[in-house]
């Protein structure tokens, strides 16, 4: 085991817990000023009409039980149908939302990038710079020589073991570990979540609401015509003779809502 | 002084409250909300803008329309150029009938946005007051077709169809609202009772199922337990059916008749007026029994 390096308490007083706070501090910061920024999303009506066909379609699916055979035949027709069923046959147009030809999606791209990536950029290479020359904190795991040039900027020397870490390191520990954090705080949707942020990135581009549409009414044609009418009903009166009615609490001044 | 300001702070929730619930007691808001405005606004914050609103709508139920007045201006004030407040003051329109000017203010508001269903409901609502019920329906529909998931509108349809007397088409829209509100006893109620307006055995069979199921999902339903007991003895009674189904309704209107009763026992225990229903319960059991 190589010996421990017992580093001075200031460290922990004016290195480890500074680099939290502003960490801490940036990323609310970064909350606010893109709720600011954000730019309304304005929904066409075909978008609004769409999203509702399909909800309706799955409520077909999920709760056609509860009313009689025929009804739930004709709306599965309506949607299923051959020749002018409208899951089947209703095309939208495709737009994929590219940068060249959606200018506000270049502007929201911009916008993401400089609230997200220049502040952490900055405030990296501040830190790097200002928090130079010494080791700030140790990982509890042991790490391969590899990492040491990535983890142990400004110091040199080569003797040191590659858990030993400068505040550079610690910095990018925080951004990712204080997610949590920030959900507690700032609520669920936050603009703080750098990681989510950047996985939206990887995926965006593969991502585009319009060809969406097209797929997702394939999808529920598919998931409808595999569906059965299992009327609920089918023995409600014996279930509901099975015992006597609860009238409990029906005359007492209490109830508040009608029984009619 | 602490109690005033407890007072206040009272009629508040209640307001709150009753936004919540979707309540029209408007004679209780107009009472509650104006002594809240005229002496409290200090204390309300944010919150007044939202009980102007509130405030607003059940004054126009009171035909005060100088609290409607009030309410709108400082609404006006606070959010110029706002959808919602221009929705407002349409409606203040309609209620002093002035129905063309508050179909200009609605159609203002689609030119902005034309997505805005407020505006849209709001019209076809002009049409239902002047009485138009053909051009409702017919707005409705179209609205409808684009907003499928409106659930405020498709009962709104049922309605205008039931007055039409097109029972089937209210009958379509009720399903909708059964499928998309499965727990709702109310629903599976008025569905039976368009089935059974619409007569013929299949669609008494029908009925007499979804009064049970409203039964089902609320056992204090007295209306559907009447309609169970009404489905069950004319399909018990019609010359069409076979002994085997004549046998099971039967049971159910008996069934439905006991449960009548008990309830009766329950709710009277004496008193005069109800030892006369309990006796004519009664005699609904003997006529029943006895066919």
């Amino acid at each position: 085991m190589a010996p421990e390096l017992l580093l001075d308490s200031n460290i922990r007083l004016w290195v480890v817990l500074p680099i939290v706070f502003i960490t801490f501090l940036v990323g609310v910061i970064r909350h606010y000023v893109s709720i600011l920024l954000q730019s309304d999303k304005k929904l066409t009506l075909e978008q609004v009409s769409d999203s509702q066909v399909l909800i309706r379609s799955r409520i077909l699916r999920e709760n056609g039980k509860y009313i009689p055979k025929q009804s739930f035949l004709m709306r599965k027709f309506y949607f299923n149908n051959q020749e002018d069923g409208f899951l089947k046959n209703t095309k939208r147009k495709v737009v994929p939302p590219s940068p060249m030809t959606d200018p506000s999606m270049l502007t929201d791209m911009m916008k993401g990038n400089v609230t997200n990536v220049l502040p952490m950029i900055l405030i990296g290479g501040w830190i790097n710079w200002t928090f130079s020359g010494f080791v700030t904190t140790k990982v509890p795991f042991p790490l391969t020589l590899r990492f040491k040039p990535m983890l142990q900027q400004g110091i040199e020397l080569l003797s040191l073991d590659a858990s030993w870490v400068s505040s550079a390191s610690w910095y990018f520990l925080n951004v990712f570990g204080l997610r949590s954090m920030y959900s507690l705080i700032l609520g669920q949707d936050n603009g703080a979540d750098q990681s989510r942020i950047m996985q939206e990135q990887m995926s965006g581009a593969a991502m585009a609401m319009p060809a969406d549409t097209n797929k997702a009414f394939k999808a529920e044609w598919e998931a409808l015509e595999l569906t059965d009418h299992q009327w609920a009903l089918e023995g409600v009166e014996e279930e509901l003779m099975s015992r006597e009615l609860d009238l409990d609490g029906m005359f007492s001044k209490e109830l508040p809502t009608g029984i009619f | 002084s602490a109690s005033l300001s407890e007072r206040s702070e009272q009629m508040r929730d209640k307001l709150r409250k009753w936004r919540e619930d979707n309540h029209r007691n408007s004679e209780q808001i107009v009472d509650v909300g104006e002594e809240l405005i005229n002496e409290h606004a200090s204390k309300l914050g944010d919150d007044i803008w939202i009980i102007y609103e509130q405030v607003m709508i059940a004054a126009l139920d009171c035909s005060r329309d100088d609290l409607a007045w009030t309410c709108l201006q400082e609404l006006k004030r606070q959010f110029p150029g706002s959808q919602r407040v221009k929705r407002l003051a349409g409606m203040r329109l309609e209620a002093l009938e002035k129905y063309e000017d508050a179909s200009k203010q609605y159609d203002s508001i689609l030119q902005d946005d034309p997505t805005n269903t407020a505006a849209r409901k709001r019209k076809i609502s002009i049409l239902k007051a002047q009485g138009k019920s053909a051009e409702a329906i017919r707005e409705l529909n179209e609205y409808l077709e684009q907003f499928v998931g409106d659930q405020e509108a498709w009962h709104e349809l049922s309605e205008l169809y039931i007055n039409e007397h097109d029972y089937g088409k209210a009958a379509f829209c009720l399903e909708e609202l059964m499928m998309t509100n499965p727990h709702n006893h109310l629903y599976c109620e008025q569905y039976a009772e368009v089935k059974y307006t619409q007569g013929g055995l299949e669609n008494l069979e029908l009925s007499r199922k979804y009064f049970a199921q409203a039964l089902k999902l609320n056992n204090r339903n007295m209306r559907a337990l009447f309609g169970l007991y009404m489905s069950a003895s004319h399909i018990a009674a019609s010359p069409k059916v076979n002994a085997t189904v004549k046998k099971a309704n039967v049971k159910y209107a008996t069934w439905a008749t006991n449960q009548i009763n008990r309830a009766y026992q329950l709710a009277g225990r004496g008193t005069k007026e109800n030892k006369c229903s309990v006796k004519a319960v009664e005699e609904m059991l003997e006529s029943i029994t006895m066919s």
